[in-house]
């Protein structure tokens, strides 16, 4: 198991290696208090009478703290490398409800050493404790020699 | 930023919605950093921001001049951060409709935006792509 904070070797990157993996249980209390700091009060997020008529059955987490997360691992990765060459492209395929235990992964699956740089392309997948995807995608990051 | 919401049936592609400026508060970026629980030791003792707190107050300011209906479901993002970002700074959002399809039972909107900073330096790009049914029910993400 990789460190917290341990910043992939780049020299050592490689298609098929993990990043460090990430777990978050969701409250609805982090749901709340992400609601106040990113100033998105919709009621599926927050308002549990409201969601419980829904077809969603109950409120459910904001994309966008999910995402924070994915964030937080690709820090964890490439450092800041991943806050001045990141990028992402997800799709949203289930919602994360409070309770749920999401899981963080990804894995590279391309290195492309391009001068003093390298290009590394990595698949996502946000899973919940059932196995099943709340978001997938790809990041890509552009990380210095 | 005039606080009249835009209707998303009377968007049209191309659509320009105000350009708006916001300013990373520290003790707002102090209060993300806990709620999401970020623990990156970039962020302690430094004035970077999480890149993904800049777009969340990007896309905070861009809802104040758009209304959508309660069964809208965000579907998929993209992001691109081309330089940090730090406490103080002042970052300018843009955004624009770039694509909105009718299908059966629900549109899609997809906006895209970009995020200059004090220097006019473009620190990310980014799209979002909503889901809108036909009957409002009640959704999100």
């Amino acid at each position: 198991m990789m460190s917290e904070h341990t910043l992939m070797e780049v020299s050592k990157l490689a298609p098929g290696m993990a990043l460090p993996e990430l777990k978050k249980r969701i409250t609805q209390e982090d749901i709340n208090r992400y609601a106040e700091v990113s100033r998105d009060f919709n009621p599926i997020h927050i308002d549990e009478d409201f969601a419980r008529k829904t077809p969603l059955g109950g409120t459910i987490a904001h994309g966008m703290l999910v995402l924070a997360y994915v964030s937080q691992m690709m820090t964890m990765a490439f450092g800041k490398d991943w806050l001045t060459g990141g990028k992402l492209s997800v799709r949203f395929k289930a919602p994360a409800r409070p309770g749920d235990i999401v899981n963080i992964n990804g894995k590279v699956v391309k290195v492309e050493k391009s001068g003093e740089q390298s290009i590394v392309g990595c698949e996502l997948l946000c899973s919940n404790q059932n196995g099943d995807a709340i978001i997938i995608g790809e990041t890509e990051v552009r990380v210095k020699q | 930023m005039s606080e009249q919401k835009v209707d998303y049936s009377k968007l049209d592609v191309g659509h320009e919605f105000p350009q708006t400026t916001f300013n990373l508060d520290s003790s707002l970026v102090a209060d993300y950093i806990s709620v999401v629980g970020e623990t990156s030791p970039l962020y302690r003792d430094s004035r970077l921001v999480p890149p993904m707190a800049m777009a969340a107050f990007a896309m905070a300011a861009l809802s104040k001049g758009l209304s959508l209906p309660s069964g809208a479901i965000h579907v998929s993002q993209e992001m691109e951060f081309l330089s940090t970002v730090s406490t103080s700074d002042a970052i300018t959002s843009h955004a624009r409709v770039s694509r909105k399809q009718k299908r059966s039972i629900f549109q899609i909107l997809t906006i895209d935006f970009s995020a200059f900073n004090q220097d006019n330096q473009k620190v990310m790009t980014g799209s979002t792509e909503f889901i809108l049914p036909a009957a409002s029910a009640g959704s999100g993400r």
